[in-house]
């Protein structure tokens, strides 16, 4: 009796889970596993074989000066990108729960970012810094758009937190709606009758209660800036004088453009590594501020 | 009850199913190598098929009408393009291509590249002596890889300083005759004229290859007149027993760079680097000149209200007229049709041989790649007279052996212009002076040795 059940469970899952778990040893877990496997190799794409070579390649990457600079300034950019496109996420959210006509229509507004692909709105907003901004400048006299603002080292940065951002505030925003609608009407009710102010409601009530989902926005922020290479190519493509390269530029033009394949491989490991640590270690931590309601 | 179980699981299942049996059906169309080596084999080249990896992006169309046209006169032969954008990963998904096991079975790519991968081509020597006999003097010589035929050129290009003949002229109140700036300072005479017109003398356009490979690329080919010599040079500064600081035509070229540097019409905002833009206003007759080569036919072209008539100058690099570059343009074959020998099969590799040919001597590809496209094809049976008044120039220029042989690139490491092109953009905007290019440019050279 048990026996069958067993089999019966056993075929349900192949059913349903079957084809995702086959998809994801597929194109996830054995490309990657291979793939660790060729950093400790010499493997290049024109010869085709590879001799084994140990830690050598990791080695390289912690004297790869150019990755460490660039590392450092994909953490300034995660930073950024996360802390404005949740910060404006949240309050968008907030906005759009308050129950005036036309939200669902501004929610499906500030969620269309995020169906274009990232290359197209990369050259969207490339269009608009490089033409449309500086017309406009010129035109009005406005000294901070007269000049593309990507091809300045310091403003080329804030035009990838900018659109980085916006892109994601659409989806961390529906996110945050539902963390939002789940936080009891009653206990909000309750603590303006014992006279607490808006932004006392905010903190003390509607913070704490959304905590899962400012811990799943987090969490998916982090991870998706971290690994953002076709906004970065079709925005500045490392321009200007490849001062915006992201990690993950880095490591493409390493591995395709240097030729150097195991060395760019082996740096991409290391920003796994450093992804699956920071991200991890936020939501554990983030997670204990979680309460019931 | 448990019936529609049944039928709910049924579906479920079928649904499974033809998810998966259409995956497999992509696979067995796809342009796997060895999918069709084995259809091949069993309905011997009764239905062959090619893809075409194309990195000269601009005219991805042009190649795709004549791939119709071939099928057409070959039914048997369908050649799918895989196309790239302009200036974008290119090499990136050529190599992830030839990694994945499923190359490109004919390959339109840069000299450099192909001389990379070398040992992935086809090595075309039987076809050697049927080429020299189709192509230009020299333009076979001019192909060769180290001394070894594995690509067909198809194109022949030149840059140079493009001119606008409507604004000069009017500038100077006659028509203008080229071989009237002979040195830099005929040059500098020239802008200084065109600016007191109120017009803007010359465009440079920002991007990293323009600046890397095609201004800094002249530095290593104004060394001498031979190839070889030039390779030479770039070893030497590799190990560093060469100094850049002292060496003549580069500082002529950046001495002249200075001076296109003070005229340039983007100086508020040098960086900006909008290909179509640039092009754009240089035909409308924004700027006299432009640092570009005859390739921006292909946007200059079909433009409306563009100005008729174009021309190059040689980019200048001292005062004295009869300086090696001062009066010739550079040119090359910047783009080889290559078979691969990698994945593909005997089939495949001769029906590759038969399409390229065609694609050098038919008419339909001439009407498409010299009339259409505007490129300059450097064989001698042409058919079709070029649109293009640029590559014309170019032309006559080649017809004088008034030319820079810029083949020393093409056996430059892949990431040679973008890194040095970065230097040249700080240089562009005075992020360094002379010598921290100079230091920079150095740097990279010997970072590469040995590799």
């Amino acid at each position: 009796m048990t026996n069958k059940k067993f089999l019966h469970n056993t075929g349900t899952f192949l059913i349903f889970g079957g084809p995702s778990v086959f998809a994801f040893f597929a194109v996830v877990l054995i490309p990657f596993l291979f793939g660790l496997y060729l950093t400790f190799t010499n493997w290049d794409v024109r010869s085709g074989d590879h001799t084994f070579l140990g830690l050598a390649n990791y080695v390289e990457v912690f004297q790869d000066k150019t990755f460490l600079t660039q590392l450092w300034f994909t953490l300034k950019y995660v930073l950024f990108t996360v802390v404005i496109a949740n910060v404006a996420a949240f309050f968008l959210a907030f906005a759009l729960t308050s129950g005036f006509k036309g939200q669902q229509l501004l929610r499906t507004g500030f969620f269309t970012p995020n169906l274009i692909g990232g290359l197209v709105l990369g050259y969207l907003w490339q269009l608009l810094f490089s033409q449309v901004l500086p017309y406009l400048g010129q035109k009005y006299g406005w000294a901070l758009f007269e000049t593309s603002w990507l091809t300045d080292t310091n403003k080329a940065f804030w035009a990838l937190v900018i659109v980085s951002a916006w892109q994601l505030i659409g989806y961390l925003m529906i996110i945050y709606i539902s963390g939002l609608m789940s936080v009891p009407v009653d206990v909000i009710e309750a603590a303006g009758i014992d006279g607490a102010n808006g932004f006392n409601k905010i903190r003390k009530i509607i913070l704490p209660l959304s905590a899962p989902a400012i811990v799943i926005c987090i969490f998916i922020s982090i991870s998706r800036s971290f690994l953002t290479y076709d906004l970065n190519l079709a925005l500045t493509k490392g321009g200007p004088f490849n001062s915006t390269e992201l990690s993950s530029y880095h490591v493409v033009q390493k591995a395709f453009l240097s030729n150097e394949y195991g060395v760019g491989q082996s740096e991409a490991v290391v920003l796994f590594v450093i992804v699956a640590v920071i991200a991890l270690t936020q939501a554990y931590f983030l997670k204990k501020l979680e309460v019931e309601a | 009850m448990k019936r529609s179980k049944v039928i709910i699981l049924g579906v479920c299942l079928a649904l499974v199913f033809s998810i998966l049996a259409a995956c497999s059906k992509n696979n067995s169309t796809s342009n796997d190598p060895e999918a069709s080596s084995g259809s091949n084999s069993s309905q011997s080249s009764k239905e062959v098929k090619l893809t075409f990896f194309n990195t000269s992006a601009e005219i991805n169309t042009v190649f795709e009408n004549l791939f119709k046209v071939y099928k057409q006169e070959h039914p048997n032969v369908t050649i799918e393009l895989i196309p790239t954008a302009i200036g974008g990963e290119q090499l990136q998904k050529f190599q992830s291509l030839l990694a994945s096991g499923k190359p490109a079975t004919i390959a339109n790519l840069d000299a450099g590249t192909i001389h990379q991968y070398k040992d992935k081509f086809l090595d075309l020597e039987s076809e050697k002596a049927k080429y020299e006999n189709l192509a230009l003097p020299g333009a076979i010589d001019g192909a060769l890889l180290d001394g070894k035929f594995i690509g067909v050129p198809y194109t022949a290009q030149g840059y140079g300083l493009l001119y606008n003949k409507r604004i000069i002229d009017e500038v100077i109140g006659s028509s203008f005759d080229p071989s009237t700036i002979k040195t830099r300072s005929d040059l500098e005479a020239l802008f200084k004229k065109i600016e007191a017109a109120g017009k803007a003398p010359v465009i440079i356009h920002g991007a990293d290859w323009s600046l890397g490979a095609h201004y800094q690329g002249l530095a290593y080919s104004l060394q001498s007149n031979n190839v070889e010599e030039n390779r030479k040079f770039v070893e030497e500064l590799k190990q560093g027993t060469v100094d850049l600081s002292t060496n003549t035509a580069f500082n002529g070229l950046m001495d002249t760079f200075d001076l296109l540097k003070k005229y340039n019409a983007r100086k508020n905002d040098p960086l900006v680097a909008d290909y179509n833009k640039d092009s754009a206003d240089f035909a409308k007759g924004e700027a006299a000149f432009y640092f570009m080569g005859d390739w921006s036919w292909a946007v200059i072209g079909p433009l409306e209200g563009r100005d008729k008539d174009f021309g190059i100058l040689p980019v200048p690099i001292s005062d004295n007229a009869a300086d090696f570059g001062n009066s010739q343009v550079a040119y090359t074959e910047p783009k080889l049709f290559a078979i691969d020998n990698s994945g593909s099969t005997p089939e495949q590799q001769e029906a590759a041989k038969a399409f390229i040919e065609w694609m050098i001597t038919s008419e339909a590809s001439q009407k498409a790649i010299i009339g259409e496209a505007g490129l300059a094809m450097p064989y001698k049976d042409r058919k079709v007279e070029s649109s293009n008044p640029m590559s014309s120039a170019i032309s006559k220029y080649v017809a004088e052996g008034k030319t820079v042989n810029i083949g020393v690139i093409n056996y430059f490491p892949s990431d040679w212009w973008s890194k040095t092109g970065a230097s040249m953009q700080k240089y562009l905007v005075d992020k360094i002076d002379r010598a921290g290019l100079t230091k920079e440019v150095q740097d990279y050279w010997k970072s590469t040795a040995g590799k």
